[in-house]
């Protein structure tokens, strides 16, 4: 039949531990088929476009963002629910009104086209309401794969705690990306939105790039087709999991959104899913062993958590050894991307020092970090790291420039949680 | 007593937690005692992938024969097999197949006593590490050697029913288990040896060695059982016993403390296998140990 879309997991890992050993890491391969292409269809997509039309956005900039709505509008598939906000000091529906969502033929995205071609700019920011509006109108479809596109020029009015609070609320409810326009608006707020609604956060740094921005945005929501799965993860009685991030396609801790399954498993949330492939890092703490003995130190299922449907499973082993030449053997996948996250850690306190006045801070991790991103071939991660800092090729000292400019830093703070496959030569055995 | 997954109160003789649905039924853990032990051998509450009944198993024949393996100390499982086979004399009806894995008081017993030289079949294979399941490829190639060498069958022949057995074990090039091998046909007269790899036979007291490697100079196999090496050829060797002594076929996780070693001289051949795996484990028990002595000439056993 075809109907399930099929998913492998892949644990790649060095099982061995010196007799003092007690971290365990593991990189999983998650890998989808997608089903069927005529599954995608069968699969219910409600879809919440969301467009800042506070008073900073007058001018060239709500036009823009006027026909990018459109050509999201446009780019939904045959069937798929949606809904159009406008975004200010407190949230409206565009379209289609009446407090819920409508599915998209040619009638209906005539109509949102129309009622958003009547955009205008005016009033304030209150990010948190829009997602409110957008989480309301996206819980009438449970069974949906559950989407908000969410763009902004400014910073949020909202207190932190209501916004937080709104954050909260709605996580796990709904996946929201994030994008930024000019540079005004701050990457921290759009990041709490995108960490909180398993979403990504995007600078659109030529505003009329806007519309490509959505239109690959709604592409790849529209591609899914398997709504809200998670990683459950085991560890024995007695060990700890220090983290689970992933690692592919870009940077995204899930260690905080653990829900306990029973005292030894929790569900780590990895969203909706088509036809696509992503890697997750994860390192267990695990009690002193003796040498030769093996544990499962950790067992991986990729599960539907609402229906309990186990898609794929894999172990993640220890087996404690005297013998070096095993134990010290490194995986170059785990070292890949332990080096990928202290990238983007360096780039963050790197950027953090430097807004608050400490030079020298800045300085070390910056420059480290255009260090570490030539090594791992990040080269537009290097690109811009040197339009903030100065590194002498001769004795790698490194300086902070003068007169960044502020596109290059928002920049730089939004792919620092970018990542590089691990090429392939560096695989080795 | 509590569920050992979600530690909800459960009744002892519930078969499953009513409040997590866990099976309470499963085989329970060597190392915490939960009852946790899943299909693939891992305790699903401490984690310990269990010993199998192979990690110490010692088998003795009636004429004194004696056979051990053992884990050693460092390996996560013992993938060293070894079969020890008693057969009828020359010219008596040979061993039914039955009897090939599950030695029995033979009648041959009596055959011994009433003259005609006593014989056992020996094997020794050992797992390659490097290659995936060898537990299971050297259990099938001891089986089939020892059957086929107990039905009468030449030594080259059972050789590549040993091959075959452990090539069906492989689903691709990519997952081939693999083992190494020596056997024996043992009469206190003639002792016929075929191999490949490194495992060896020794005669004793004097620990000569019977055998020669096929080893690399860096020290890596280069002829094992397995489907990643169809056409091995195995080498063979006749020895004639000097006199009255003990077969010695044992693996590497033996013979690689035998450096300088002086084999026990008195005692049963079961007493003597175990002080030889004293001796390995003291020395540090680095791979699987199994050693299999064969008494023959009539002052042992």
């Amino acid at each position: 039949m075809g109907d399930q879309p099929t998913f492998t997991l892949h644990v790649d890992q060095n099982k061995y531990l010196p007799t003092d050993g007690r971290e365990v890491h593991a990189v999983l391969t998650v890998t989808s088929s997608g089903g069927a292409p005529a599954d995608v269809s069968a699969t219910e997509a409600a879809e919440v476009i969301i467009v800042d039309t506070s008073g900073s956005m007058s001018g060239s900039k709500i036009r823009d963002a006027r026909q990018a709505a459109a050509t999201a509008v446009e780019t939904l598939r045959e069937g798929a629910y949606f809904a159009v906000i406008s975004g200010t000091g407190s949230a409206k529906v565009v379209y289609p009104g009446g407090g819920r969502l409508v599915q998209a033929d040619q009638a209906t995205r005539a109509e949102a086209i129309r009622a958003i071609g009547k955009l205008s700019a005016s009033g304030g920011t209150a990010i948190g309401e829009w997602l409110k509006l957008a989480g309301h109108l996206l819980s009438a479809h449970p069974n949906a794969v559950r989407h908000a596109i969410l763009m902004t020029d400014g910073q949020n009015n909202e207190r932190d705690s209501v916004f937080e609070s709104v954050l909260k609320a709605w996580s796990g409810k709904f996946t929201c990306d994030c994008l930024g326009i000019g540079t005004d608006w701050k990457t921290g707020e759009l990041r709490k939105v995108a960490e909180a609604l398993l979403g990504t956060v995007e600078f659109v740094r030529n505003q009329h790039e806007l519309e490509d921005f959505f239109r690959r945005i709604i592409q790849t929501s529209m591609s899914k087709t398997v709504p809200d799965l998670a990683l459950r993860l085991w560890v024995p009685q007695g060990a700890r999991l220090l983290f689970v991030k992933q690692v592919i396609p870009e940077l995204f801790d899930l260690t905080g959104k653990r829900v306990d399954v029973n005292p030894l498993t929790g569900d780590y949330p990895i969203g909706a899913w088509g036809a696509e492939e992503r890697e997750y890092h994860i390192c267990v703490e695990v009690p002193p062993g003796q040498a030769g003995t093996e544990i499962r130190a950790g067992w991986v299922k990729l599960v539907r958590p609402d229906t309990q449907h186990e898609y794929a499973k894999g172990n993640v082993l220890a087996q404690w050894t005297d013998d070096l030449a095993l134990s010290t053997r490194i995986n170059h996948r785990v070292a890949h991307y332990t080096g990928q996250a202290e990238l983007n850690d360096l780039i963050q306190d790197g950027l953090s020092a430097r807004a608050a006045g400490d030079v020298d801070g800045a300085t070390a991790r910056l420059g480290r970090a255009m260090k570490l991103a030539t090594e791992s071939g990040r080269e537009d991660t290097a690109r811009l790291l040197n339009r903030l800092v100065e590194v002498d090729p001769g004795d790698g000292t490194a300086r902070l420039r003068r007169n960044v400019d502020k596109a290059d830093e928002i920049e730089l703070d939004t792919v620092s949680v970018r990542t590089s496959r691990l090429r392939k030569s560096e695989e080795g055995s | 007593m509590s569920c050992p997954f979600c530690e909800a109160p459960v009744v002892a003789g519930d078969a499953f937690c009513e409040t997590c649905g866990h099976s309470l039924t499963s085989p329970a853990c060597t190392s915490c005692g939960a009852p946790a032990v899943d299909a693939e051998g891992y305790c699903e509450r401490c984690g310990l992938r269990q010993p199998t009944g192979r990690d110490h198993a010692e088998l003795e024949l009636p004429d004194g024969t004696a056979g051990i393996t053992d884990r050693g100390l460092r390996r996560a499982r013992n993938e060293d097999a070894f079969s020890l086979v008693p057969l009828a004399p020359r010219g008596t009806v040979p061993v039914p197949e039955s009897a090939a894995t599950v030695p029995r008081r033979p009648a041959d017993a009596d055959a011994r006593d009433g003259g005609g030289a006593p014989a056992v079949v020996a094997v020794v294979c050992d797992g390659v590490g490097s290659s995936p399941r060898a537990d299971d490829a050297s259990s099938a190639a001891v089986e089939a050697a020892a059957d086929a060498l107990a039905r009468g069958l030449t030594h080259e022949e059972a050789f590549a029913l040993a091959g075959q057995a452990v090539r069906k074990l492989a689903t691709g090039p990519d997952d081939a288990p693999a083992c190494t091998y020596v056997a024996a046909v043992a009469r206190p007269d003639r002792v016929s040896i075929c191999w490949a790899g490194d495992s060896r036979a020794y005669w004793l007291p004097d620990g000569t060695l019977l055998t020669e490697d096929d080893v690399a100079r860096g020290g890596e196999i280069t002829a094992w059982l397995g489907a990643d090496y169809p056409d091995v050829t195995p080498r063979t060797r006749v020895f004639t016993p000097p006199g009255p002594g003990l077969l010695l076929v044992c693996s590497d996780g033996l013979w690689r403390y035998l450096n300088g070693y002086a084999f026990p001289a008195a005692g049963t051949p079961l007493g003597m296998a175990r002080r030889m795996l004293r001796h390995a484990l003291d020395s540090g028990g680095h791979d699987n140990v199994t050693i299999c002595l064969i008494p023959l000439g009539g002052t042992h056993g």
